[in-house]
């Protein structure tokens, strides 16, 4: 039974991001004309894509600079291409064993950052940090400990019902709340509009967002949604959505802001034929000491690479799996 | 400094996506695996490609292994086809083996026998998606 079984370790070839220079591409609304739906509103309609290796925040690495020259670009590109490549072979056999879910798993796009070289996709505050958190209140500090527990059962294998597993690794609700921010892998967005609605369909999980466009009023404060209530209108060319009525389930909630008061402002501008820049706002005086806002530019796909059908659990009895696996484990004398 | 760039992606990109596909909880850090057989079909299924190996021991059985491997999606737009790992290829698989003790292996590395690395993101045969970029 024992035959081939070799300690292999070999030195990752390590697949480094494009070197070329990306080219510069101006983070303003277009000049030239946008295209219009037959009924006269802007045409956003067609498949984007928002990966980039630009963190949301500013890493230390780059000091105080906003925006890099083609020079440093290259070097903090392949920086962090290195960083997050899942190719190398380093780090022993415990980061080996899930490395195994490499690069060619991955959306190629995540190991470039965007062509207008910023250092981080936060705008505002000009530090391209998260500005400062607001302590939190006892009720919120007891909860987050409750969904801290509950995670790192889930983690040690040992999950004491299926509400230990959070809404995204129940795959109910994940990349597609409000506001979208660049992932691993399936980062593409299918726009769809009608007259009066605009229909964001995320490729993860793809539930369609439906934003009614005009002065209808939100929906009652006491009907939360997880993906919450979408309000659009048009200001020139861009589509202007604010948000509010998140639901409080643990897990899905942008950044552990608090539902009650979180609030997300998002404007889709088109800058050119292929690049829609998306801006989101994100308030709530509960959990951050002031506003602020992310560009992430979103790129117009190929139309031969169409949206895809992403498959988030195996089977569908994954929970049924986690919660026997763990009473199998505890049987065997496993603690958390 | 890499560190923290390190620290800042997990926070932002790695969010949920990889809170089910540890890969720790399903195979072993302390089996590594190195195996050379030949590939009897591949299974293009949701959410995780598997290969099937048989691989032969020195007292001539034939033991049937299955390596998982990429997401359908993603090995598409990554130039992979239903053609590119045909029946009958041999295949030398890096990996480590489930933890229940099957004969199941993620696949770190896949190697034809000219050294050709299979699913490492730089090495994709074709790579249509890369190229139109």
């Amino acid at each position: 039974m024992r035959y081939l079984l070799v300690i292999v370790m070999t030195v990752a070839s390590i697949a480094t991001a494009s070197a070329q220079a990306p080219k510069k591409t101006p983070a303003t609304p277009a000049k030239t004309a946008v295209p219009k739906t037959p009924w006269g509103d802007p045409d956003l309609q067609g498949v984007w894509n928002d990966a980039t290796s630009t963190p949301l925040q500013r890493p230390g690495t780059v000091g105080a600079k906003d925006v890099l020259s083609d020079e440093e670009a290259e070097e903090f590109q392949q920086q962090l291409a290195n960083d997050l490549s899942r190719d190398r072979r380093d780090g022993g056999a415990d980061a080996d064993v899930n490395r195994a879910y490499n690069e060619h798993w991955m959306d190629s796009r995540r190991l470039k950052i965007t062509s207008d070289h910023r250092t981080s996709l936060i705008v505002d505050p000009q530090d391209g940090r998260i500005p400062a958190l607001v302590p939190l209140s006892p009720e919120r500090e007891k909860a987050r400990a409750a969904r801290n527990a509950a995670n790192a059962r889930f983690n040690a294998g040992l999950p004491d019902q299926y509400m230990d597993m959070s809404l995204p690794v129940r795959c109910v609700i994940r990349t597609d709340s409000p506001p979208y921010l660049p992932t691993i892998y399936n980062n593409d967005f299918q726009i769809v509009q009608s007259p009066g609605y605009v229909v964001i369909a995320p490729e993860m999980i793809h539930s369609a967002r439906i934003i009614p466009l005009g002065d209808r009023p939100h929906i009652g404060k006491n009907l939360k949604q997880w993906l919450g209530d979408s309000r659009g209108h048009w200001e020139g060319n861009t589509l202007v959505v604010e948000t509010t009525n998140f639901r409080t389930d643990d897990g899905v909630i942008f950044q552990n802001a608090n539902p009650e008061a979180f609030r997300i402002v998002e404007r889709f501008s088109r800058v050119d034929a292929k690049t829609i820049n998306y801006e989101f706002r994100v308030e709530d005086p509960t959990t951050w000491t002031k506003p602020w806002t992310a560009v992430i530019p979103w790129t117009k796909i190929d139309p031969d690479e169409q949206m895809y059908e992403y498959a988030c659990h195996e089977d569908n009895y994954d929970i049924v799996h986690f919660l026997s696996g763990a009473r199998a484990r505890e049987k065997r004398g496993e603690t958390k | 400094m890499k560190a923290a760039i390190a620290v800042l992606f997990f926070a932002l990109a790695v969010r949920p996506a990889l809170a089910h596909h540890a890969f720790a909880a399903e195979f072993d850090s302390k089996k590594p695996i190195k195996i050379r057989g030949t590939v009897t079909k591949m299974e293009w299924i949701n959410p995780h490609a598997w290969i099937h190996v048989d691989v032969k021991k020195p007292d001539g059985t034939v033991e049937e292994w299955m390596i998982e491997a990429g997401t359908p999606n993603t090995l598409l737009r990554r130039g992979f086809t239903k053609d590119s790992l045909k029946a009958g290829t041999e295949v030398i698989v890096d990996g480590y083996q489930s933890k229940d003790g099957s004969l199941r292996a993620n696949g770190r590395d896949i190697t034809l026998p000219n050294g050709q690395t299979l699913f490492l993101g730089g090495s994709s045969p074709g790579a249509p998606y890369d190229e139109k970029k």
